[in-house]
């Protein structure tokens, strides 16, 4: 990785946490732990708490905790040899012990990539099911333990009705619980049914968040997500391809701000919370696509794929961000055109 | 059936203004002039229920039996009640004896975040076929999310309803609309409210839990009580009178009763008094404050101090022992500075 | 330094937190050793840690002995009460000698502090619970020392959290279990245990008051008596403090004790679940000791004699 993009995510942080410190003051000189903390949200986390840790002396030990931890070190070795960041292979299925001093513990172990839901549906849903039992049950017995923060999905939220609303966290919606690919989201819901239970019967303090989409830097372009393929197909030079009429809609939210939010839903939010974490302002695909291209250097076709008479209606997937903006002070501080920018800054370079 | 179920504790909640140093004799009184007013339950007991004459809490002057021996004589179209919390009273030392005597309806209590300790209690009294309810006290330490998680353990355990307390006088109207009438919307089983008067909002409060949908209300003679007192029964009586929501009680009968209870049985009518306050706005147990006058005496404190040092450390009822410990400290923080 | 020979085998029966704890502290212990770890259920978190520990680890509950009934010589039982009740007759038949931590009520009641001389040559020690274990030195400091013992309370506060379903659905056994072991190791007759759990987080550290009513309150004689004896408990739990000394308020003796776990398995502000083990591995260290050598369990008592075999 080079310096140009360590200073650029550097300078990210450095816009949309500067003024917020005060808002996880209470992380100070404590112990977080988080589990799948080396994906793209375990890098964020890691770059925000280092970050804070430099310019504001915050203190915090930093554990990630991945059964993936030796490629963290290939991607990110200015964090990963960093002394307040320490790296735990393990799979969090096998967890049995953590430290006692882990104050603060971010579970985000899974894989949301749906190609690994339908190669590997049991191994899914064991990871996150028996793995979130696994954490709990060894998080029970700390003894210094302040916040858990359960990382869930938008996805739980099942199909929404509405294509004009965004989806508000109470919305309570229905999934097909034995259809394909519905492995991930039934074990998210399932998971948050654990986390209820451990709240209710052990009394851990665990809050909540359902992220959407999410657009920017450390993102592996090769998921299949709307927005990662757009500007993988652009940066080859095109076509840009959308399946179906493009007007589906989707929201992004820029990392930084998604950091921003972990960390502050995680000092700061009353355990049995639940937020959504993304962003509220939706595009239609074809609004996306013709946005990333005018941001590339050179014009990409966008061609849009029919489908046919019985193809199922556009959907909506947006959250309501309002329970998180009134109660936590949340915003969006990166707009779509910065964060396709900065997002497109990132891939020519990497 | 009247739309509101009245149930007074004056002889249980008002014997903690007394130290629980009411007689068999103020009992029976009481007790003959509730029932001629047709009020519907009369609780009777230690301030902390059955099993609960401690040195912990204060002895009383009769023991259980008596008290519930001296009301049950005296009622019959009115309920007897108890309160009864796991932890200070166990089944086969207290709760069933209390049954044997004639018990019709108990109330089983317990910390607002702990109400999976109320589970066997709830289990003997129904049983026994008595009504069981469920009680969450100091329910404005939990968050209304926890408070109905709280309520709906208690509903599955065989409560027949759920009261929730506001035991340190806390809580303003919107908060009682808030959580009551979540209470009333997600549970299968009737919703009670329990108010004190630390803010003078007891009346109040009760009529917006009404409003919420609480169908059994708490009230005291002349708001008798620990602190600043109860809820007024006569006054919050008269107010549903006067609102046409219907409790089946005779008004005039709640009169004689207030007038009654003021000659016979309460030295001091309950007023809201500095200490009262504090202790409202710490959200510490009403009842605490005799313990915490006693000894903040003994150790040169300010009492208010001690108060908001326990509403910091979110002491919980029954921790009176803590009380002196945290005199203790506020003494040595004193002489070191 | 090879103590293997001078080891007593133990087995621990219940693969739970409290089990899973005790192993920690056994595997500490110079005259005790793990012979094996059993449960019921080889996915319990318990059990990885006893094999990742290098015990030998068994998933056939009491079977587990029966079949191989020269494995080990004592057992700490950490199962339940109903369980105990099975395996006693069991343990019994085969001449093992067993440490309870059930409230099952069967054996002789220990409180190492008080009491354990008189329970070396027990077969089945009982150890009450954890307030039996933090209030009954200092009940027995004020039966010793003052007149007229009339009445003892006993009042716990504990973290919310360190009380798991096991303990909500038996709080009445915990009280009665644990006044009828006041009353046993004071004289007293009117006891009384009340029980408070604490939701604050940060988790508090287990508090516990005695007070006592006494004919004339001689608190002069029930200091030192009092001193002596929590120094007794502290060789056994470190994290056992006085924070409010003995004094006459109102009529009655009262003092506070506070408890911290060692975290050794269990969170450390768990210190009424550290107690319980720790006094159960004072008692099997005794068990120990008296089989192993004639050396006194007491560090500078009058009859520390050192002679080991």
């Amino acid at each position: 990785m080079t310096n140009d993009l360590r200073k650029m995510v550097r300078e990210d942080c450095l816009r949309v946490l500067g003024e917020a410190s005060r808002s996880f003051e209470v992380l100070q000189d404590g112990v977080l732990l988080m589990t799948g903390g080396t994906g793209f949200m375990g890098a964020w986390v890691a770059e925000t708490v280092a970050f804070l840790n430099d310019h504001y002396r915050f203190d915090i030990r930093l554990q990630l905790l991945s059964k993936r931890a030796s490629q963290f070190a290939e991607r990110a070795p200015h964090l990963a040899t960093r002394k307040d960041i320490q790296l735990i292979e393990q799979n969090v299925l096998n967890i049995v012990e953590l430290s006692d001093e882990v104050n603060w513990i971010i579970h985000a172990a899974s894989d949301p990539d749906g190609r690994s839901h339908a190669t590997d549906a049991v191994g899914t849903l064991r990871t996150i099911v028996r793995g979130t039992d696994a954490l709990l049950q060894a998080a029970s017995r700390l003894s210094n333990l302040r916040k858990i923060l359960h990382v869930s999905s938008g996805l739980i939220y099942g199909a929404p009705g509405e294509k004009t609303r965004n989806i508000c966290e109470g919305f309570v919606g229905g999934v097909d619980c034995a259809a394909p690919g519905q492995t991930y989201v039934e074990g998210k819901r399932a998971a948050e049914t654990i986390c209820a239970a451990y709240r209710s019967q052990m009394r851990l303090p665990i809050v909540t968040v359902r992220p959407f989409a999410f657009l920017g830097p450390y993102q592996l372009l090769d998921r299949p997500w709307a927005a990662n393929n757009f500007i993988r197909d652009g940066l080859r030079g095109g076509p840009i391809r959308i399946q179906g009429d493009g007007q589906t809609v989707r929201s992004y939210m820029y990392p930084a701000d998604m950091a921003w939010w972990l960390l502050t839903i995680l000092a700061r939010g009353p355990s049995g919370a639940a937020y959504n974490l993304g962003s509220p302002h939706g595009i239609a695909l074809t609004d996306l696509a013709e946005k990333i291209v005018s941001l590339l250097p050179q014009p990409v076709k966008i061609v849009t794929r029919t489908m046919g008479l019985n193809a199922p209606a556009a959907t909506r997937l947006v959250p309501d961000i309002t329970l998180a903006k009134e109660s936590l002070g949340l915003e969006i501080k990166t707009d779509l055109d910065a964060a396709i920018r900065l997002a497109l800054q990132w891939y020519r370079a990497v | 059936m009247p739309q509101i179920r009245l149930s007074d504790p004056t002889l249980r909640d008002g014997n903690h203004a007394v130290a629980h140093q009411l007689t068999k004799l103020q009992i029976s009184r009481y007790a003959e002039a509730a029932e001629a007013a047709g009020v519907p339950i009369v609780e009777v007991g230690h301030g902390n229920g059955i099993g609960a004459s401690s040195l912990q809490v204060g002895l009383s002057c009769e023991d259980d039996a008596t008290m519930l021996r001296a009301a049950r004589e005296k009622l019959s179209r009115s309920a007897l009640g108890i309160h009864c919390i796991p932890g200070f009273a166990t089944i086969n030392k207290d709760l069933r004896p209390a049954l044997d005597l004639g018990v019709d309806v108990v109330r089983v209590a317990s910390h607002c975040t702990e109400a999976d300790i109320t589970q066997r209690h709830i289990g003997f009294v129904r049983d026994r076929g008595k009504e069981a309810m469920g009680v969450l006290m100091m329910s404005h330490m939990a968050s209304v999310d926890v408070l109905l998680e709280q309520a709906a353990k208690m509903e599955a355990y065989g409560a027949e309803a759920v009261i929730l307390m506001d035991s340190a006088g806390a809580y303003l109207p919107a908060d009682v609309t808030l959580r009551v009438g979540t209470l009333v919307r997600n549970l299968g089983i009737p919703v009670g409210f329990h108010a004190h008067n630390n803010l003078g909002m007891a009346v109040a409060n009760s009529i917006a839990a009404a409003q919420a949908g609480a169908t059994i209300l708490d009230g005291t003679a002349r708001g008798f009580g620990p602190g600043a007192g109860n809820t007024q029964l006569e006054v919050l009586a008269a107010v549903l009178e006067k609102m046409e929501i219907s409790t089946g009680i005779n008004l005039y009968g709640i009169l004689d009763l207030g007038d009654l209870a003021e000659r016979e049985i309460i030295p001091a009518v309950p007023s809201i008094k500095s200490i009262s306050i504090v202790s409202g706005m710490a959200g510490v147990f009403s009842a605490f404050t005799k313990h915490v006058d006693r000894i903040s005496k003994q150790y040169n404190v300010d009492p208010r101090d001690v108060f908001f040092e326990l509403g910091r450390r979110k002491i919980v009822a029954g921790q009176e022992d803590i009380i002196l410990e945290a005199a203790q400290q506020l003494a040595q923080r004193k002489l070191a500075t | 330094m090879s103590y293997t020979a001078d080891k007593m085998k133990i087995a621990i029966l219940g693969s739970g937190n409290i089990g899973t704890d005790l192993l920690v502290k056994v595997l500490r212990s110079p005259h005790l050793e793990c012979a094996m770890f059993i449960g019921r259920n080889l996915a319990s978190p318990g059990m990885a840690k006893a094999n990742s520990l290098g015990v030998p680890i068994s998933d056939r509950s009491i079977d587990a002995i029966i079949q191989n009934p020269d494995c080990c010589e004592l057992v700490f039982d950490a199962t339940s009460a109903i369980d105990h009740k099975r395996h006693w007759p069991i343990l019994k038949a085969l001449g093992k000698r067993v440490i309870d931590l059930t409230p099952s009520n069967l054996g002789m009641k220990c409180v190492p502090a008080v009491n354990l001389e008189q329970c070396v040559d027990c077969d089945n020690v009982n150890m009450i619970s954890c307030g039996g274990q933090t209030s009954i030195p200092l009940a027995h400091a004020i039966a010793q020392t003052q007149q007229e013992v009339e009445y003892i309370e006993v009042v716990s506060s504990i973290a919310s959290r360190s009380a798991g379903p096991a303990t909500r659905i038996n709080l009445d056994e915990y009280i009665e279990t644990t006044e009828s072991g006041l009353t046993m190791f004071s004289g007293c007759v009117r006891t009384k245990v009340i029980l408070n759990l604490n939701p604050a987080q940060p988790c508090v550290d287990m508090q516990t008051t005695i007070s006592a009513k006494v004919g004339n309150p001689d608190l002069t004689k029930l200091n030192s008596a009092v001193e002596a004896i929590i120094a007794r408990v502290q060789q056994y739990v470190p994290g056992y403090h006085m924070i409010v000394a003995p004094r006459v308020e109102t009529n009655r003796i009262v003092m506070m004790v506070k408890v911290q776990g060692l975290g050794d398995y269990l969170p450390r502000y768990a210190g009424n679940l550290d107690i319980i083990n720790c006094a159960a591995l004072a008692a099997a260290e005794a068990f120990a000791r008296h089989h192993l050598s004639t050396s006194s369990f007491w560090k500078g008592s009058a009859d520390a004699s050192d002679s080991t075999k």
